[in-house]
Parts: structure tokens; C-alpha cells; sequence
């Protein structure tokens, strides 16, 4: 049995890189997840020219103003500004000095092969930490027949929008976390489900998409 | 593994079961002309449809032989609950896609809500996708015990078993189609002193309930489960008695098992 089915310590690693974003829409119910009590899910993430610690990514509709409160593993709520923004691909960036949590290390999901194993670290209908197992499928368009308009940036960057696609079973309160390979790296940010199946925003894209904020 | 390419939209997933012989779901099959698969390698090939069967949810196509390797099944005795599976497809984006999970139930012989017998009950807790539907089920050795069936799938993931597709693909081959045992007429299950029977409350003009004789009103002293196990696949041509009570009186009636009509098209 090949040892990435005990994923203890990998998952563990990851969930102290894991926070809860609480939206401080003061109740506008604007944001989907969080605005409305629920918790939408982010991590430390050292990339953006930060150090580190400090910068955390998460979905853009989890944060509809600019700032959160962002929740550590170890129950601090802690203030964070949002600091970049990539709508198209709904992706926020937050500041937040006095988090303090381990920045993850991201991984290629272009290099994954089909049917590997992965798991997604968020906090589905409100359960904090939580961790769900799947496989990965395909980085790439979404099939058709899967219930997605063909997207095309609004800016015209490339021809088509590339998702990590993987059957792991997400729920609201899960869009923001990371999705990691076997051994904890982050491939990718997750954000919806398509026909049961849950797209992320591939992790390359991450240093390209939020560092121009 | 191969994408087929049956119906608008959304390919499904087929399996080269023997040399030559694909074989997919029956409901993703929306065309029976101008059907091309996609080989691993890419290559779009064309398809010629061979038959249906709507009980099972099976459908064949033929391809040229030697054009890809043949399925490797595996023992349907080893699978048990709790045994880690695959199921696999292929849609036309990019290659082979897989979907994880653990077999939930395994049991015996199960009539299909569309009315076919199948082998072995083989549930699964995993997702069957859109396009994975025809796909196959393989375990941790990557051998094939059987072909999802998206339409089956009700709540979890359902598997036609190998032992049930080797018996409707080698009839499908032969003729295109499954028979199915007939009578020709409508029930609706009735108490009697006897116990339990089926009123008739509609006969089929020229059906075998009506060349045998049968009238409105008669009860046939049985149920639904065994007349439909007497109306099995190879019962077309057999003739049954049937314990039947007309006016209050009983008598025995003969009845030649027809062969079910086929629709014309594809419902």
C-alpha cells in the first residue's frame, strides 16, 4: 500500500498553514460563505514578494470589502487587509502582520499524473480543518457537459481558463483553501464545483495573478 | 478505454471488451449512425453500432480489430466491500480521467428498474461524472470488474458486472438486441381467498395472452416478482401454464411466451 494513503503528516502540516476568513461586511449578506456567517478558508502563502507569515490567499468572494478577520489555527482572529484582488479568477490576497502561521509550499499540478492522490483542507459547512481525499483528474478546460460556460478571461489573457479539476468532495466553506498533492505541496486554490466536480486555480498562477496588486 | 462520441454534446466512456468489440452504456448511445471513438493515442475512429439492450443499460459497437489492447478482467470474487476502485474515463480533453472510492455493497442477482437481470449487485461510494458513464471499474491492479452505469447510479455508483456484460454482449452480437419474454397484457395485482394474483386489465390485440384465450377480468394466481422471473431472457418460445381464476371458478391456461416488441428508435 503505497505510503501517501497515511496522509497524517502531510495533512497535518498543511491544516497549521490553513485560516478561517470571516467577511467584515457587517452583515450586508453580500460574499457568498463567509458574508453570511460561514467561514470561507485561506492560507499562508509566501509568495507576492512577502516574507512570509504575513500574506494569506483566499477566494475574492469570501472578502467582498477590504478588510477580514482572519481566524489562525490556534484561535486568533486577527485583522487583514485585502491587498490584491483577481477577479476573473476570484482570487484575493490578504494582509494580515499578525498571523504568524507557516507559509505552505506549493507544488506543479501540471507534472500530476491522473488518479493521484490529493486532498483539499478547508472548513466545509462550517468544520473547521477539515480534510477530504480525492484524485486528481486534469489541469486544463473544464470538459463540456459539466455544467460551465465556456470562459474566456475578460481581459483576453490566454484562450481559455485552466482549472486543476479533482474528485474531492468540497462544500461551501471549503473556496479559498489549498488543494495539495500527496506530500502537502499546494496545487491549487480551491473555488467551486462543477457537476460534483472541484475546480481550483492551478498554484503557478498564483505568483502571476496576485503580485501585480 | 476509448471516448465514444454517441450523442450531442458530452462523449461517454466505452471499453474494448474483446478485439473489435466496444461496449458502452446504453442510455449514452443517442444516435446509431456517424458514431466515432477516440483512441488513447488521440485518433478519432469510426464506429459501427451492433446492437441495445435498455434492461442492462448495454450497448456494442464494432471497430476495426488490433486497433487498441483488450480489456483485462479481473475476478469478480475478489471484490468486497471495503476494497479500494477506480472507476476510469475518457473524455476527448486531454487523457484518461479517474474518479476514487471503496466498494460499498456487493450481492447477488438484481432486476434493473428498466427491467434486465444483472449477475451481481456491485455498489460503490464513488462519483460517476458526466462522460464516465459506459467507463470502467477497476481495482487497486487496475484489472476491469465491470461497466459503470451513470443511469443505474441511484444513489450510489452501480456496476454492471462482467459475468452480466459477457451474456448481453454475446447476444447483442448475434442479433442486436435482447429478447424479452411477453405476454401481452396489463395487470394490477388483485387479493383473492387463494392469496395474491394479477388482474387483467388490458390485453394486447394478437398477444400471447390474447391467442391463449386469456379474457379481462381473469386472475392469474401469482405475482409480480414470479412472473417476471418466468418472462426471464430466454423464456421467448416456452409455453407456461398459468393457474388462472375466471367467475370464481379456477382452470388452467397455456400461454406461448412471445418475444417483447421493439420499439422503433431508440425509447
Amino acid at each position: 500500500m503505497p505510503s501517501g494513503l497515511f496522509l497524517g503528516d502531510a495533512a497535518a502540516r498543511l491544516r497549521a498553514s490553513v485560516v478561517a476568513i470571516v467577511d467584515d461586511a457587517h452583515g450586508s449578506g453580500r460574499g457568498r460563505g463567509a458574508g453570511r456567517g460561514g467561514h470561507g478558508a485561506g492560507f499562508a502563502w509566501g509568495g507576492g514578494g512577502g516574507g512570509g507569515g504575513d500574506l494569506f490567499v483566499t477566494s475574492a468572494h469570501v472578502v467582498s470589502s477590504r478588510k477580514a478577520v482572519v481566524v489562525t489555527p490556534d484561535g486568533r482572529a486577527v485583522e487583514g487587509t485585502v491587498v490584491g484582488r483577481d477577479v476573473d479568477r476570484d482570487l484575493a490576497l490578504l494582509h494580515a502582520p499578525e498571523a504568524r502561521v507557516p507559509a505552505v509550499t506549493c507544488g506543479d499540478p501540471y507534472t500530476l499524473r491522473p488518479g493521484s492522490l490529493v486532498f483539499a483542507v478547508g472548513h466545509p459547512l462550517g468544520v473547521k480543518d477539515a480534510v477530504s481525499v480525492g484524485v486528481f483528474q486534469a489541469v486544463g478546460a473544464v470538459p463540456r457537459g459539466y455544467g460551465m460556460a465556456e470562459q474566456r478571461p475578460r481581459r483576453g489573457r490566454s484562450p481559455f481558463i485552466p482549472w486543476v479539476q479533482a474528485d474531492v468532495r468540497l462544500a461551501p466553506g471549503n473556496s479559498g483553501g489549498p488543494i495539495a498533492d500527496v506530500e502537502g505541496n499546494v496545487i491549487g486554490v480551491a473555488a467551486m464545483i462543477v457537476s460534483g466536480l472541484a475546480l481550483a486555480v492551478p498554484a503557478p498562477d498564483l505568483e502571476r495573478l496576485l503580485s501585480q496588486s | 478505454m476509448v471516448a465514444v462520441h454517441a450523442r450531442p454534446r458530452l462523449p461517454s466512456t466505452g471499453v474494448h471488451w474483446t478485439d473489435g468489440v466496444v461496449v458502452t452504456t446504453e442510455g449514452t448511445v443517442r444516435r446509431e449512425e456517424d458514431i466515432t471513438v477516440t483512441l488513447p493515442d488521440g485518433r478519432p475512429i469510426v464506429a459501427t453500432f451492433a446492437g441495445r439492450d435498455r434492461g442492462t443499460d448495454l450497448a456494442v459497437l464494432r471497430i476495426p480489430p488490433g486497433s487498441l489492447p483488450v480489456a483485462e478482467l479481473g475476478d469478480p470474487a475478489v471484490l468486497r466491500p471495503g476494497n479500494l476502485v477506480l472507476a476510469l474515463a475518457r473524455l476527448d480533453e486531454g487523457g484518461a480521467r479517474a474518479a476514487f472510492g471503496a466498494v460499498s455493497a456487493t450481492g447477488g442477482k438484481w432486476r434493473a428498474w428498466k427491467g434486465g437481470e444483472i449477475d451481481r449487485w456491485l455498489q460503490s461510494d464513488l462519483t460517476i461524472y458526466p462522460g464516465f458513464g459506459g467507463g470502467p471499474l477497476v481495482d487497486s491492479m487496475g484489472q476491469i470488474h465491470g461497466i459503470n452505469s451513470g443511469a443505474l447510479s441511484r444513489p450510489l455508483a452501480t456496476t454492471i458486472p462482467v459475468g452480466t456484460i459477457n451474456r448481453v454482449v454475446a447476444q447483442l452480437l448475434e442479433r442486436g438486441y435482447v429478447p424479452r419474454g411477453w405476454i401481452g397484457a396489463a395487470m394490477q395485482p388483485v387479493r383473492t381467498d387463494e392469496g395474491g394474483g394479477l388482474l387483467l386489465v388490458s390485453i394486447e390485440k394478437d398477444g400471447p395472452a390474447a391467442k391463449a384465450g386469456l379474457l379481462l377480468g381473469d386472475v392469474i394466481v401469482t405475482s409480480f416478482d414470479q412472473l417476471l422471473d418466468v418472462l426471464s431472457d430466454d423464456s421467448v418460445g416456452r409455453k407456461v401454464s398459468l393457474d388462472v381464476v375466471r367467475a370464481g371458478k379456477q382452470r388452467m391456461i397455456e400461454v406461448v411466451i412471445g418475444e417483447r416488441p421493439r420499439r422503433g428508435g431508440r425509447r
